[in-house]
Parts: C-alpha cells; structure tokens; sequence
C-alpha cells in the first residue's frame, strides 16, 4: 500500500512542473517577469510588454509532452492561437487597427518629411548584410533584418514567412528594442546633432483638407502596392483602415478597427509570441546574436534618419529646414520615437514643439517598413 | 410566370457555374504505359498506369466521369466497352483541391475503383481521355506519341495540369516526355535552387541587395511625395479660387473691415493652438453629461442571474428544533 502511495507520488511529480523543469525554463520564467515589471513599474510599452511577459511565463511552464497544452503541440489551445502567427493573420489586422488611428495630416502638409522615413530603413538592409557575414542564410538575415523597421507586426509577418524558427526570437528582440526607443534612441541623436542644428525650428504645417486626407490612402495603396505588390496585406489593411476613418461615414467601422479588434490581435499575438519562446527552442546562440543584430539595425536606422536630415538640409532653403532630432522617428515605432523627438527638441528649445513635424517621418516610416517587407518577400520568398 | 422563368434562369446559370467548377477542372496529367520497374498497384502488378489531376481550387468528385481509350460514340453519350465508368460509391473519388489521382490501366475492372477496363497496350488508338458522366463532354484528351508504348518515361504536362491550347482548342505545348515519374505528386520536381540560394551566389555580401532594396524604397516614398505635392498644389489652387469666390460674393464694409483684428497670416501658429487649449479648457468645464445622477426616482438595479444571490448559494436546510 506505502508502495502504491509512493509511487503514484512518483508518477504524479514526473507530470508536474517541478519534475520537468530545466534551467532554461527558470532563466525564461524570469524573463518574462522582468517584461512584465518594465511594462507595469516603467511603462515601457505596457500593452504588449505585459502580454509578452505572462506568454513568456506560459510558454516555459514546464510539462510532459503530448498532453495537448504546449504552444507547438497540435491540438493545443494555444496552438490554435497561434495559427494566427505562423500564418501572418495577425500582422495585417495590427495594420488595420494602426490605419485606423493614424492621422497622416503631418505628411500630408509636409510631404517632403516623407523621405525620413525612407532612409531609416536603411537599418533593415545594412543588418541583412551583417546577418549575411554572421553565417545567417539570407532567408534569416531577411528576417533579422525586419527588426531594424522598429515594427513589431512586420517582424512577425515577415520572420512568419522567411524564417519561422526564428520568429520567437526576432518578435521578442523587435518588440523588446521598440518599447525601449526613448533608451536607445536620444544618445544617438545627440551623438549625431550639434547644439544649433537641435534649435532649428520648422514652419508650422498647413491644414490640410479632408478631400486630401480621404485620397491620400487610395492614391498611395495605388502607388504602393503596384511598385511592391508583396506587401499587399500590409500595406492594404493600413491604408484601407485609414481610409475606414477619414472618408467620415464608416465611424464604427473605424472605432472598432482602432479600438475592439486591434485590442483583441494585440492580445493575441502578444501572448503566442511570447509563448513561442520556450527554453529549448529559444535559449541558444542565435538568439543572442538576433538580439544583437536588432539593436545594432535599430541604431543603424535611428543614425540614418538623422543623418539623412542633415544631408536634406544641405539642399534646403533658410526657413525650410528640418530639425534632425525628427530623424530618429523615421522608425516606424509609432509614437514613441515621435514623442522622443519632441522630448529630446524640449530640452533644448522650450517652446519648439517637434511632436507634429516628428510624426510625419514616424508614419512614413511605417509606410516605408511596409515596402521594404515587400521588397524582402520579393527577393526571398 | 416572369418570377418562375427568372429562378429558372438562376437555377440553370448555379448548375453551369457549378459544371464549371467541377470535373472540367481535371486533367490528365501524366501516363506511363511500359511500367518495367515503376509503380505497383495493390495486387504487386506492374501496370500501365493514368494520373488524373485536379486543377482547381476546391474539391471535384470524378465519381461518375469516363476513362477511356476509344471515343467513339463520344456526341450521343453511348459509349462502347472500353469506357470505364469511375464508381460513385467510393469516397476515394473526392479529389481534394490541386491533387491527383493514379488509375491502373490493366483491364482488370474488378480489382478496384482505380482499375480501368482496357489497357493502352493493345489499344489502336495512342490517346488517353476523359468523359464527363453524361457521356457528352469531353474534359481533357491526352495524345501521346508511338515511341511512349516503348519508352520507360512517362508522358504528361511539365507543370500540373497546364496546358496551352490555341483558339481553337487544340493543344499547342504543356505535355511531353517527363523527366521523373511522380505517380500521385507533383510533376514539377524543384531540383533546382530556391530563389534566395541564387541571391547568395550572385551577392555573397547582400550589398547589392542593400541598395536595390533602399532604392525602391525611395522610389515608392519619392512617387507619394511627387503625388501629395501635386496634389497639395491642386488643393491650395482649389481653396485659393474659393476664398476669392466667397470674397467677391460677400464684399466687406469699412465697418466690418476696421473691427478686423489682424489678418490671417498674421496670427501664428502658436497664437491658433493657445486659444484652442483655452477653449478646450473652458468648454471642459462644462458638462453635457455628469457622472453622477441627483434623482428622486429609486435606484433599480438590472436584474442579472450573476447578482442573485438566492440563486448561486446553496440554501441550507435548517433542522427544525423541538
């Protein structure tokens, strides 16, 4: 009977948890704790940190295989869930929603900050040759490289696509170098900008009309999707979600595209991608050098957008000059490295107020990531 | 009368769209007649055998259809003993979107579903088609040449199920001699390397990559920026002729003129968003809505089966006491 008892205490702990953990398991159990304290304690991109952090801690909850529960068993719950990962379902629908609640008037009146937001994707391409030298085949350099494009949705469209085994590691580095923007981004621009270039103050933007603002998804989907037709799921659900809420008659439409379902993907995609990375298929030399790879792509991208100002600027008249701390927000980490700029134009001019020039670059840079998807779909796929 | 010939009409139009999604999408896509050392079928017979492919893009049930080597008697829809009529009581008919099926050419119709009645070996007739069940149309006709009954490669198109026909229905290219035997799979096997296995070769360090990719990156930015300048233009050109529209229609009095503070271009940016956070402010501080209800009405709560508390405790009988 005591041998009964005994061994069914046995069988019992070898099902457990604690009877399969690993330090891996422990080391990524952390992980996602210190996701959720900087989302909660700092406020670091709290609404997908916090995600993350918990699909982090579900993912490397340790168990015995075949019981149905585990993100990569079929059949699984969370595996369901996921489909909308491994599928790019989820990217497209974060497209909608961002459609929805971006206001392009900035680019719109000042169409010439449009070009910031190409120059930051230089980022993206420059990783993609570094990846190359690393040994990374050039599905996975593609792949890493999306990091640079600070477009947590793109990442995981494209790594969905090119390199699936990677897709843990480049959503988690992604999503991890966006919500740290306001860290990594300042000390390049000032690196980069000198005292008198930080105080140049731009003209104010025109206002613009809502005949322009209702053309300007339909013209540029037009344009876009001809020129890089690979980044049709992108680039259609961003420009049809704006258009859901500029042409003024599909307001529920828009209200929940921008509020309902993006909260809803959002959830999704957070948990499953941070369940995705469990220990044994997360903890290993790769993901260290993606990590690496994506901070370096996003500094590169950060220096490009401000160099690229001041490079414009050579050719622009007094009065039409652009501040090259809008640079860095040719990132598409929409608003934050927006909101940087204006932060970092604050501490040295008090009443420049760069926030609405900056989000002109920010846009066009979600726009300009999108192409350059389409571009790696296009050679890669 | 009218309303009956109009659902008559939309039953005749749902019956050819679904015709048209159904067996015309097969294909026959690849056949082997001189089968030495290839496929065998359940009884370990090395048999001519037929692959039959499903272009479309849903599933098609081939239950029903003709196989044949002798179209005579096709127009009438009476065939003769060598059609072979694909049993509709096997679910093994379904053919599921973008695959095939293999048929055993061995005149053995008892032996199964997928054994045919003639066998193209002694057959006058080099061709394979296939019937649709009302013995009437023809779905697809494979002719193959004389050197095929000799020959240990199999026949059929490069790429399933493609074939390029001239205006007038006949065949132009898509079939011939295959290279690989792929009974029941794709017929063009990738061999060669993927698109990205080229890339590395001809750029090993992805910089010409790099700069292709950044230059259609600018060039879709630079076409939006071509566009929105444009098209700003049009629109301040647009808002310009309608301030002077509005202006010639409402000519202003020296009155009106001389309470005019200052003109437009005169109040800054700055000054338009000063007064737009104090009107903000100032409107914020009244309330359309309040968040609290003064009422002398009594307070109903909705009833909701969750709130009762009657209804999720357990009630507990009391024992009566004496």
């Amino acid at each position: 009977m005591l041998e009964f008892f005994k061994e069914g205490l046995i069988q019992f702990f070898n099902y457990s948890g604690f009877g399969n953990c690993s330090y891996g398991h422990l080391i990524m159990i952390v992980f996602g704790l210190i996701f959720i304290a900087l989302g909660i304690i700092k406020e670091y991109e709290p609404l997908l940190l916090v995600p993350i952090g918990f699909g982090i801690i579900l993912g490397n909850i340790p168990f015995t295989d075949g019981l149905q529960v585990g993100i990569y068993e079929n059949g699984a719950v969370l595996n369901y869930l996921y489909f909308g990962v491994l599928k790019g379902v989820y990217p497209p629908l974060i497209f909608l929603g961002i459609g929805a609640m971006t206001d392009f008037s900035a680019l719109i009146s000042n169409p010439k900050l449009i070009l910031i937001g190409a120059a930051a994707q230089f980022g993206i391409f420059a990783a993609y040759a570094i990846a190359l030298l690393l040994g990374f085949s050039p599905t996975e350099a593609g792949a890493i490289g999306i990091i640079g494009g600070a477009d947590g949705p793109t990442a995981i469209f494209i790594s969905s696509k090119l390199a699936p085994s990677l897709m843990g590691a480049i959503a988690i580095s992604a999503y991890s170098y966006m919500a740290l923007v306001p860290v990594i981004q300042p000390p390049i621009m000032r690196l980069l900008t000198n005292p008198k270039e930080r105080l140049i103050r731009m003209r104010p933007p025109r206002a613009v009309s809502q005949r322009e603002k209702i053309l300007f998804p339909l013209l540029c989907i037009l344009l876009t999707a001809f020129l890089v037709p690979t980044g049709l799921p992108l680039l259609g659900m961003l420009f049809f979600g704006n258009l859901l809420k500029e042409s003024g008659v599909t307001k529920r439409l828009a209200t929940t595209a921008s509020g309902t379902l993006i909260d809803i993907v959002t959830i999704l995609i957070g948990l499953t991608v941070g369940c995705s990375t469990q220990a044994t298929n997360f903890l290993k030399l790769d993901s260290i050098l993606i990590f690496g790879l994506g901070a370096l792509s996003f500094v590169i991208a950060t220096a490009s957008g401000v160099l690229f100002v001041k490079f414009f600027n050579l050719f622009l008249k007094e009065g039409n000059k652009i501040n090259p701390l809008i640079g860095n927000a040719g990132v598409s980490a929409v608003p934050d490295s927006a909101r940087v700029s204006y932060v970092e134009g604050m501490k040295y001019d008090k009443t420049n107020y760069l926030l609405m020039h900056a989000m002109g670059p920010n846009v066009a840079g979600v726009i300009g990531s999108a192409v350059a998807a389409g571009i790696l779909l296009s050679f890669l796929y | 009368m009218k309303r009956k010939f109009g659902l008559l009409l939309i039953a005749l139009f749902c019956s050819v769209a679904t015709f048209g999604q159904q067996t015309t999408d097969l294909r026959i896509n690849e056949l082997l007649i001189k089968n030495d050392s290839n496929m065998v079928d359940e009884y370990g017979r090395h048999v001519p055998w037929v692959e039959i492919f499903n272009t479309a893009y849903n599933s098609v049930n081939i239950a029903g259809c003709y196989l044949t080597d002798d179209t005579t008697g096709l127009w009438n829809g009476s065939g003769k003993t060598r059609w072979y009529r694909i049993p509709q009581t096997d679910p093994k008919t379904l053919m599921p979107q973008r695959t095939s099926l293999v048929f055993f050419l061995d005149n053995s119709p008892l032996y199964g579903t997928f054994h045919a009645n003639f066998d193209p070996r002694n057959s006058k007739n080099h061709y394979v088609a296939l019937i649709n069940s009302n013995g009437r149309v023809l779905i697809d006709i494979m002719e193959y040449p004389d050197s095929l009954l000799n020959s240990t490669q199999t026949y059929g198109c490069y790429v399933d199920g493609v074939i390029e026909k001239d205006k007038d229905g006949k065949e132009i290219s898509g079939r011939g001699f295959l290279e690989y035997f792929t009974p029941g799979s794709v017929n063009k096997v990738a061999t060669g390397a993927s698109k990205a296995e080229h890339l590395i070769e001809s750029d090993p360090y992805g910089i010409g990559m790099a700069l292709i990719s950044i230059s259609v990156v600018f060039v879709a930015l630079i076409l939006i920026y071509c566009m929105l300048k444009i098209f700003g233009a049009i629109s301040r050109r647009a808002e310009q002729k309608a301030k002077e529209t509005v202006a010639q229609t409402t000519q202003p009095t020296a009155a009106t003129e001389a309470s005019k503070p200052a003109t437009e271009e005169a109040i800054s940016g700055e000054v338009v968003a000063a007064i737009a956070v104090a009107l903000n402010m100032d409107l914020d501080s009244y309330h359309d809505e309040e968040s609290e209800i003064i009422t002398i009405d009594m307070p109903s709560a909705h009833y909701s089966p969750w709130s009762q508390k009657h209804l999720v405790m357990k009630t507990v009988q009391r024992r009566n006491r004496r």
